[in-house]
């Protein structure tokens, strides 16, 4: 049981996709500006990793090794249609603000090097389990990131107000600088910074 | 003029890796050298120049509503949006692999600088974000489409061979211990990224 | 054998995969459907100013929508619809079609919206141009004779959020309400303006907004977009 738990949390820090393995950052960066897509395409990308890692696993014996990145690029292809017809369907202005970056899902290096790492050696529970751990992973960072651009750059978190109207009185001003897609770079920077002696130490 | 536009806007304004992060993966796995990241750059170039008219050519034929309407005026309702993105990724996975047979036979010597990087290409996220933003851009032309293709790939090939170049030196000046490698490259793109941010200005008339 | 097999894995993975999209395709079109169609209808009632908090959009919009016009180049109505206002030619235009004809010199035609928001009867006008990253696009409702702006919506594809997307939200979207377009009887479009609004002289201050900070080149594009289309709707705007 310990096992299982294992691949939920170690995606979580030590073998945190984003920040440790420096995967799947692509896709990612450009929808943190704000909370709630953050919120969204973390999701999303659980769903997308979770379920194709399953497929995939179940399907590992019987796959040709010769085409067997075709396979994958196919099934998560569909899972990714699936979520994007999904959203489209049910939290339309949620996927207008993701727009391309949902389709972008498919060249996420997580999702393809968590086929070839370990749904393709693994039973279909650990590779469900491990799917979902490596999505939190990464959402966790685009979550972290999200909350410091929204809340310095407008000041809002999920769109309320957080930092009170008085602070503005006296001078505040909400940092522009965060809005713009540079500093979300620079924030995974320094996460990396922080995590990286905890690392060391063990 | 329209064209020119285009190329020099997805050069410097809308870059793939400074205003949109896309292909960072690779971007950051291979940039150690400036050689090698010129020769990702080169394959990255190639390829999207390749897909984006190719995909331009299916979105607007067959994928987008109405579009099959050139076959006949029955089909002006079929709308096959759905099968966007299997259908781009399936084009740029069997272009990169028909690109790597040519290469391998008519250039050995281009295909041992190449050939190692193509495979990479094919789930390099700037070549399927090229092709979705093309759609969403809903260029009116062929040409167009081609100069935003080659526009975007020689725009990742300046960041890539750029951040090599820096990271070359940065070798040899004292960044923080936990900050060496990865760290310091994510925040150099970043401060790269802003300089890139004064071209914005640029706008042609 | 072994590639028969391949063959045989493909072939199958393929169908099955057909088939599922298509299923969910199917499914999912009609709900995709109504969300496009009921933004839309949002945001035209929200042009004119009518309240659509809370409400049943598409029951609103059938009863407040008094009729959709087609215009020429020349101001003639072309096309008038009193009913099955979705399905109307008006209400499902592409506009950046038209306005692509009208710069290659071809014939096009234009939508007007007319709803009843229940003190006046507003022209509500689509407006598609570009903003810094991609397109951006909106409805602007005018009073029946076309002088006052009633309301603005405005929307984009991928602006800068914080920045150019701030276009969206209602601080700059009120300041448009009771601006006029005309000048004098000239058409003067109306100015998205740096540097404040209460600065201009108060003639000026009658057909100018205030651009948002650090979205200048959004601002200039709604700018340029209300100036672009307006322009084609004189000819029949003059004849009011």
């Amino acid at each position: 049981m310990s096992k299982n738990l294992e691949l939920l949390t170690a995606p979580l820090r030590k073998a945190n996709p984003v920040t440790v393995l420096i995967l799947g950052i692509c896709s990612a960066l450009a929808v943190t500006a704000k909370l709630k897509p953050a919120l969204v395409m973390a999701l999303s990308v659980t769903v997308v990793i979770a379920l194709s890692n399953l497929v995939i696993s179940l399907l590992r014996k019987g796959i040709p090794s010769k085409i067997r990145i075709i396979v994958q690029l196919i099934v998560i292809a569909t899972l990714v249609i699936l979520v994007d017809q999904f959203l489209k369907a049910f939290v339309y202005d949620v996927s207008k603000q993701l727009s391309v970056f949902v389709g972008l899902i498919i060249t996420n290096c997580i999702v393809m090097g968590r086929l070839e790492a370990f749904a393709m050696g693994n039973g279909p529970w650990e590779s469900l389990l491990d799917g979902i751990g490596n999505g939190l992973g990464y959402g966790i960072i685009l979550v972290i990131v999200a909350f410091f651009r929204e809340l310095f750059g407008s000041g809002t978190l999920l769109g309320f107000q957080i930092i009170p109207e008085g602070l503005y009185n006296f001078g505040y001003m909400n940092n522009g600088l965060m809005i713009l897609p540079p500093m979300a770079l620079i924030i995974v920077g320094v996460i990396i910074w922080l995590q990286k002696p905890e690392e060391d130490k063990k | 003029m329209e064209s020119l536009s285009i190329f020099i806007r997805s050069i410097f304004i809308d870059n793939m890796i400074f205003a949109y992060f896309l292909g960072m993966c690779s971007y950051l796995a291979v940039s150690k050298n400036v050689k090698t990241s010129f020769g990702l750059g080169v394959a990255v170039v190639f390829v999207l120049a390749i897909t984006v008219p190719i995909n331009y050519l299916l979105d607007k034929f067959v994928l987008s509503a109405g579009a099959l309407s050139w076959i006949s005026p029955k089909f002006a309702d079929v709308n096959l949006d759905f099968l966007t993105f299997i259908l781009f990724i399936a084009i740029i996975a069997s272009v990169v692999q028909i690109l790597e047979m040519v290469i391998e036979k008519f250039s050995p010597a281009l295909y041992s600088s190449l050939g190692i990087f193509l495979p990479l290409i094919a789930v390099n996220c700037a070549i399927m974000g090229g092709c979705l933003f093309m759609q969403e851009r809903d260029f009116s032309s062929v040409g167009q489409s081609l100069s935003y293709g080659l526009g975007s790939g020689l725009g990742w090939l300046l960041a890539i061979v750029g951040i090599a170049a820096i990271r070359e030196k940065i070798r040899y000046s004292h960044v923080p211990k936990s900050l060496k490698g990865t760290g310091i490259a994510f925040i150099v793109t970043g401060l790269m990224g802003i300089a890139f941010m004064s071209f914005l200005g640029i706008t042609f008339k | 054998m072994k590639d028969r097999y391949i063959f045989f894995y493909i072939t199958v993975l393929t169908a099955v995969v057909a088939l599922l999209l298509s299923a969910a395709a199917l499914v999912l079109q009609p709900y995709q459907e109504a969300n496009v169609n009921n933004e839309k209808m949002m945001n035209i009632l929200q042009a004119a100013d009518v309240n659509v908090e809370g409400a049943n959009v598409q029951e609103l919009f059938n009863k407040d929508c008094v009729k959709m016009m087609l215009v020429n180049s020349k101001g003639e109505v072309v096309e008038e619809t009193t009913e099955n206002y979705t399905s109307s030619a008006a209400f499902k235009m592409n506009l950046k079609d038209e306005l692509y004809k009208r710069d290659n010199g071809q014939d096009f035609v234009l939508p007007i919206i007319v709803i009843n928001n229940g003190k006046e009867n507003v022209n509500v006008l689509p407006l598609q141009g570009a903003g810094l990253w991609g397109p951006i696009w909106g409805y602007i409702g005018m009073t029946s004779d076309f002088q006052n702006v009633v309301g603005v919506v405005f929307d984009h594809k991928s602006e800068t959020p914080g920045l150019g997307a701030e276009i969206t939200t209602e601080k700059f979207r009120s300041q448009f309400q009771g601006k006029t377009i005309f000048s004098d009887g000239k058409f003067v479009s109306i100015d998205v303006v740096k540097g404040g609004v209460a600065n201009l002289a108060a003639d000026l201050q009658k057909h100018s907004v205030d651009a948002i900070s650090g979205g200048t080149i959004t601002s200039q594009g709604v700018n340029n977009m209300i100036e672009n289309v307006l322009g084609s709707y004189l000819p029949y705007i003059e004849k009011q």
